[in-house]
C-alpha cells in the first residue's frame, strides 16, 4: 500500500490539487462535495421522510422523479471524493473510519432501491407498509451516520501525506 | 470606526457561554460540524426539492402538498442558526474578519428577501393553479434565486478556511 500512496501523491494531479493556491483546485472540490451531499442526503430525507408518513399529500410516483436528484447528487460526489482521495490518499486510507463511511453509504444506497421497491408494492399506502417505515427511519439514521463519519474524518486522521502526520 | 465595533463584537462573542462551550468540549467542534451539515441537507432536501419543483420539475406534485415538507427544511436552518452562532462565538476572529463570512450572510440575506417576496406575492396564486401546468414567471424566478442563493452559502461556508485572517 506504502508504494501505491507515495506513487499517487507524486502523479501531477494529486500535487496540484494539494498545493495549487487557485480557488478553483482543492477548494472547488470540496464545494461540489458539499453541494453534493447536500442535494444527495437531501433527496433521501426528503423520500424517508415522506415515506415515514409526512407530508401524506405528495403522490409517491411524483416523488420518486426525485430520484434522478438523488443520483445526480450521488454522481457528483462519488467524482468529487475520488478528487479528493487522489489528494490524499494516505490521509483516507490509513483511517479505519473512511472504510466505515464508504460501508455506510453502499448500506444507505441498497436500502433506498429496497425502500423503493417496497414502496412499489404498497403504491399510495406506502405509508401503510411498516416495513417500508421501519427501513426508512433506518435510511435517515444512517445518512446522519455517513455526514458524522464524513467529517471526522478530519479530526481522526493519523497521517496527511507519505512524509507528514495530521 | 468599523474595526472598533468589529473588535468590540468579537471581545463580546469571545466570552459568552456558548463560545466558551465550544472551545473547550472534546469533539464539541466536530460534532457540532456534523450537525450544521445535517441541518443542511434538513434544508436542501425541502427547500431545495420545493425550488426544483417552482422551477419546473417533477410537475405531477402538488405545489401544497411539497410545501407541507418545508417545516423541515426551516428545522434544518434553526439548527444550522444555533451551530452557526456557537461557530462564531467560539472563534470570532475567524469570522468577523473573513470575506468567505460576508458572502456567506450575503447569500443568507439574498435567499431571506426572496422568500418574502416569495410568500408576500407569489405562494397564493400559485396555490390555486391545477397540477401539471406549467410554472409562471414569478414561480421559476423564486425558485431560481433560492437554489442559487442556497448554492451560494454552501460554497461561501465550504471556503470560509481558505479565507481565514
Amino acid at each position: 500500500m506504502e508504494s501505491l500512496y507515495i506513487w499517487i501523491e507524486a502523479t501531477s494531479l494529486s500535487t496540484w490539487l494539494r498545493e495549487s493556491p487557485s480557488l478553483w483546485a482543492f477548494p472547488f472540490v470540496l464545494i461540489l462535495h458539499t453541494v453534493g451531499l447536500a442535494f444527495f442526503v437531501g433527496a433521501n430525507v426528503a423520500w424517508d421522510v415522506r415515506v415515514l408518513g409526512l407530508s401524506i399529500g405528495i403522490p409517491l410516483d411524483a416523488l420518486r422523479r426525485y430520484f434522478r436528484v438523488m443520483w445526480a447528487g450521488f454522481w457528483v460526489n462519488a467524482f468529487s471524493g475520488v478528487l479528493l482521495l487522489i489528494a490524499y490518499p494516505t490521509k483516507a486510507l490509513t483511517n479505519p473510519l473512511f472504510y466505515a463511511k464508504l460501508a455506510l453509504i453502499a448500506f444507505g444506497v441498497v436500502l433506498a432501491f429496497r425502500i423503493r421497491r417496497e414502496v412499489d408494492g404498497f403504491g399510495a399506502r406506502a405509508d401503510e407498509s411498516r416495513l417500508a417505515r421501519t427501513l426508512a427511519a433506518v435510511s435517515l439514521a444512517c445518512w446522519i451516520a455517513v455526514i458524522f463519519a464524513g467529517r471526522l474524518l478530519a479530526y481522526t486522521c493519523t497521517r496527511l501525506t507519505v512524509d507528514f502526520p495530521c | 470606526m468599523l474595526n472598533q465595533v468589529l473588535h468590540a463584537i468579537e471581545v463580546y462573542l469571545r466570552h459568552t457561554p456558548q463560545g466558551e462551550f465550544l472551545r473547550t468540549a472534546v469533539w464539541g467542534w466536530p460534532i457540532f460540524e456534523s450537525l450544521h451539515f445535517f441541518g443542511m441537507s434538513l434544508l436542501i432536501g425541502t427547500v431545495g426539492v420545493f425550488d426544483l419543483r417552482l422551477l419546473g420539475f417533477a410537475r405531477r406534485i402538488p405545489i401544497a402538498a411539497l410545501h407541507r415538507l418545508i417545516p423541515i427544511g426551516i428545522a434544518g436552518f434553526c439548527l444550522n442558526f444555533l451551530t452557526g452562532i456557537c461557530f462564531i462565538s467560539a472563534t470570532p476572529d475567524q469570522y468577523l474578519f473573513n470575506k468567505a463570512f460576508y458572502w456567506k450572510v450575503t447569500f443568507i440575506t439574498i435567499a431571506g428577501i426572496n422568500v418574502m417576496i416569495f410568500y408576500a406575492r407569489t405562494f397564493r396564486r400559485l396555490l390555486d393553479t391545477p397540477p401539471d401546468s406549467p410554472p409562471s414567471i414569478g414561480a421559476r424566478l423564486a425558485g431560481g434565486v433560492s437554489l442559487l442563493a442556497w448554492i451560494g452559502v454552501m460554497s461561501a461556508g465550504r471556503l470560509l478556511t481558505f479565507f481565514r485572517p
